[in-house]
């Protein structure tokens, strides 16, 4: 469960206000789209659920952790993948998989099974014992997903995770996404794909210079649409943004 | 273009002169972005002006430079009291060679880093090969690049020695200009061989896949070479005996400039550069300054030239780094994938490959502890090919003779002077001061793993202190095999070098800690662009300096020498405990504000 209360962000001394007394949770089982033009801050609220901007004003629990009082608590349970997959160059794949395991504590047969596992599905298992500097930014992007997925977190907070991602792997990607929040655990990704959002997301967020000008099912954001019935998250999207 | 080109060729000429004008211009345009983005001009402007951050910094900048005007004014002195030795000899010009020389042979020992890794690793690269660009202007602004980079170097060595003997000298105008074109003029031919040597090598050699070896091994080999000729020129001066010799000093000294000659033998541009500057707007002034200006700038021609042709060739495909695929079977799964480590077993063992599978980590890190001591030995032993290292007879070269001379001192001064010598080798490094910005881009991975700052400070404070420690056991093996310091007084040195060595190594760690640098895209900017380097050292120099006054009280209190080494070793355990307390309090407070 991911809970913003209140949450603001700024930046330039006050100037730009990113993000703007954003109130949000996330439940325990549930996909979360976040979505919002460019700018509208996103990425911003991500990095500070995740720990990497501290907030200005309100506050963020992950499973009940404050993540400004409790932060090794919440990052215990939680794993980020960035809009941008930057790793150690010098590691080889499993170097890097290995250092996760290790400050994550996951025991060596989990780690076993699961390094297996997705290095299989994102074709990544021909590759592993080479240096991340020598893979493309798609196999870097799954190196840091299966890194993502090691631990098995509670909760997995990721910044356009598809970006970068060939179909096959997309796909498999996608399913993992309903895997993990069928065991009751919690995923929150941001993305500009509209379609992956309107069909994977159980609840969908839309933010807009810094405000969340919207969130619900499909179901609630067409009801909240006071147009003409049938639309799309597209057209919803645009709408609430346009002002 | 005069009145026969009126008709169409006259359009051409036109369309020529134009497209002269704009592909000038096009240079200066990508030199200029090249140097906003190199030193991230856009962002102090921004950090300073519009956010108003980092202001601090800037008066702890100059507050630090003026924690050197006293080591300055050191150097300042020596070069004056040289300068009076030389004068009536006539060698004084030697002095502005020995600077001219020393900068150039910087360049030329560590220019092939920089230029493999500007013309062919940076990662701009792939934004300026698509442009409407030439492969010779794309070369020249990267070239305009690391000459610029190369001024700040240069003018740490150069400067203090043309201005104090411009000043010492009472010199005219002609001085001044001479030496400021001099200067500008400086880095461009040792810069220029390096590139010319590394673009044609990058062309027929296939060493894309061995870069990092290749960047390694080149920058050892020129070291060697630079020591090789060093031992070399040394050798020359000091065979045939010490009678042979007396006399060769003498006719040395005789001959107005002959040391001058002989070190410029070596490196001709320092000779006409000294020329130039010490001629003034003499015509041998005048005639050095154009042999060197006319050369750096047809180096500079011939290297941009043969950049149109081979450069590309040697870029492209060059950023493809293909591994060998091998799917491992599943035992070799499961014996590599590991059962878990402690989370500062892990930080420090990622720090460690980091650092020793980069070539300028590398080379600014553990191999500088090594290296160090051993640049040390050979200038000290072969300066003069005489005696050397526990050499008979002649008693050695001078340096060899003053440390000798050092070492049958008074037992506390040898084991001071080899405490300090020790620190040295063992801090002079940048692992310490660059163990935060090293993680550039890829810090976000220690913002959110579940590892406590303090833990991951402690894994890095452990990684930096080996290093130390590695360059104490060096300076240890050196003192004890070269100088002859005996057991006791080594164990005695090494113990105060290793506790003083927790404390510059925390020091170093926290000014990187309070501003680390993490925006770059080459790693050489973390380590040797790095301003908390260059603080570090500065700290360094300053606590030392704390540490002579304290001992010089000691002395002066008339304790006995184990008596006042006990006091001092004592004071450098506390404060080197409370700092790495300090150190680690101040990981948990810093790592969340880094944004």
């Amino acid at each position: 469960m991911i809970e913003l209360a209140h949450v603001s962000k700024s930046y330039n001394r006050g100037k730009v206000k990113a993000v703007d007394d954003l109130t949000l949770t996330v439940r325990p089982g549930e996909i979360f789209g976040f979505l919002g033009p460019n700018g509208a801050g996103k990425t911003t609220t991500i990095k500070m659920i995740v720990g990497l901007l501290r907030p200005d004003a309100g506050t963020i629990a992950v499973e009940g952790h404050d993540v400004g009082k409790e932060p090794l608590k919440a990052k215990q349970v939680t794993t980020y993948v960035p809009d941008f997959p930057a790793v150690y160059e010098r590691l080889t794949g499993l170097e890097y998989l290995n250092f996760i395991g290790d400050v994550y504590g996951v025991p060596k047969a989990d780690r076993l099974e699961r390094i297996q596992k997705w290095l299989e599905i994102f074709e990544l298992a021909a590759a592993v014992t080479n240096p991340i500097q020598s893979y493309s930014h798609g196999m870097k992007q799954k190196i840091v997903l299966t890194a993502a997925l090691l631990p098995a977190p509670r909760v997995m907070v990721l910044d356009e995770p598809l970006v970068g991602l060939d179909p096959r792997a997309a796909h498999q990607l996608k399913e993992m996404f309903r895997e993990h929040c069928d065991a009751g655990k919690t995923l929150f990704f941001s993305t500009h794909i509209m379609e992956v959002a309107e069909k994977l997301c159980d609840r969908i967020g839309i933010i807009h210079r810094g405000k969340l000008v919207a969130c619900g099912t499909m179901a609630e954001l067409k009801a909240m649409d006071r147009t003409e019935g049938g639309q799309s998250l597209e057209e919803i999207f645009l709408e609430v943004t346009e002002k | 273009m005069s009145g026969g080109a009126q008709g169409s060729g006259g359009g051409g000429g036109h369309a020529g002169w134009h497209g002269g004008v704009s592909r000038a211009r096009t240079i200066g345009t990508v030199i200029r972005v090249g140097v906003r983005s190199n030193f991230g001009l856009a962002i102090i402007k921004h950090r300073l002006f519009k956010e108003k951050k980092d202001r601090w910094l800037a008066w702890l900048i100059a507050v630090s430079f003026l924690g050197v005007v006293p080591l300055l004014y050191g150097v300042v002195l020596t070069i004056q009291n040289l300068y009076d030795i030389l004068k009536p000899m006539g060698q004084e010009r030697a002095l502005l060679s020995l600077g001219f020389l020393a900068g150039q042979f910087l360049i030329l020992m560590f220019g092939i880093y920089y230029v493999i890794s500007a013309f062919y690793f940076s990662r701009d690269l792939e934004l300026l090969i698509p442009l409407p660009l030439r492969p010779s202007e794309v070369m020249a602004s990267k070239f305009a690049i690391i000459v610029i980079n190369e001024y700040l170097t240069v003018a740490a060595i150069v400067l203090p020695v043309v201005v104090t003997l411009g000043v010492v000298s009472k010199a005219g105008v002609g001085f001044w200009v001479n030496a400021a074109l001099v200067y500008l003029a400086l880095p461009v031919i040792p810069l220029a061989i390096v590139s010319i040597v590394v673009v044609a090598m990058m062309r027929f050699v296939n060493v894309s896949r061995k870069k990092d070896a290749l960047i390694l091994v080149g920058s050892i080999m020129l070291i060697v070479l630079a020591l090789g000729v060093q031992i070399v020129l040394g050798k020359t001066a000091g065979s045939g005996g010490p009678e042979a010799s007396a006399a060769a000093v003498a006719k040395f000294f005789t001959s107005p400039d002959s040391l001058l000659n002989r070190l410029g033998a070596f490196f001709p541009p320092g000779i006409w550069a000294t020329k130039a500057v010490a001629g003034g707007f003499t015509g041998a002034g005048l005639a050095n300054l154009a042999l060197l200006w006319g050369v750096s700038l047809a180096l500079a021609v011939g290297m941009v030239a043969l950049a149109e042709a081979l450069f590309y060739r040697g870029v492209v495909g060059l950023s493809e780094t293909t591994g060998k695929k091998r799917r491992l079977t599943r035992d070799e799964m499961a014996r590599r994938v590991k059962s878990g480590r402690r989370a500062v077993a892990a930080v420090f063992g990622r720090e460690w490959k980091i650092m020793n599978r980069t070539p300028i980590f590398l080379l600014n890190g553990t191999l500088v502890v090594v290296l160090f001591p051993a640049i040390f030995v050979l200038m000290a032993t072969i300066d003069t090919g005489g005696g050397g290292a526990g050499g008979s007879g002649g008693g050695g070269s001078d340096p060899m003779v003053l440390l000798k001379a050092i070492v049958s001192a008074n037992p506390l001064i040898v084991i001071l002077a080899t405490a300090l010598f020790m620190t040295i080798c063992g801090s002079i490094n940048g692992t310490a001061s660059s163990t935060f910005s090293r993680e550039g881009p890829q810090f976000w991975i220690s913002r959110v793993i579940p590892v406590a700052p303090r833990e991951q400070a402690a894994a890095k404070f452990l990684h930096s202190y080996l290093v130390a420690a590695l360059g104490v056991v060096t300076a240890g093996a050196v003192a004890a095999i070269f100088m002859h310091v005996k057991a006791a007084q080594l164990a005695a040195a090494a113990g105060l070098a290793l506790v003083a060595g927790v404390l510059l190594t925390v020091v170093g760690m926290a000014i990187d800690l309070a501003r680390p640098l993490l925006d770059w895209t080459n790693p050489q900017k973390a380590i040797k662009q790095n301003l908390n380097v260059l603080l570090a050292m500065l700290a360094d120099i300053g606590i030392l300096t704390i540490v002579f006054f304290g001992v010089k009280a000691l002395v002066k209190a008339k304790l006995g020498a184990g008596a006042a080494l006990a006091v001092l070793f004592a004071a450098l355990a506390v404060l080197s405990a409370a700092s790495y307390a300090a150190l680690l309090k101040f990981a948990d407070k810093r790592y969340p504000a880094i944004e």
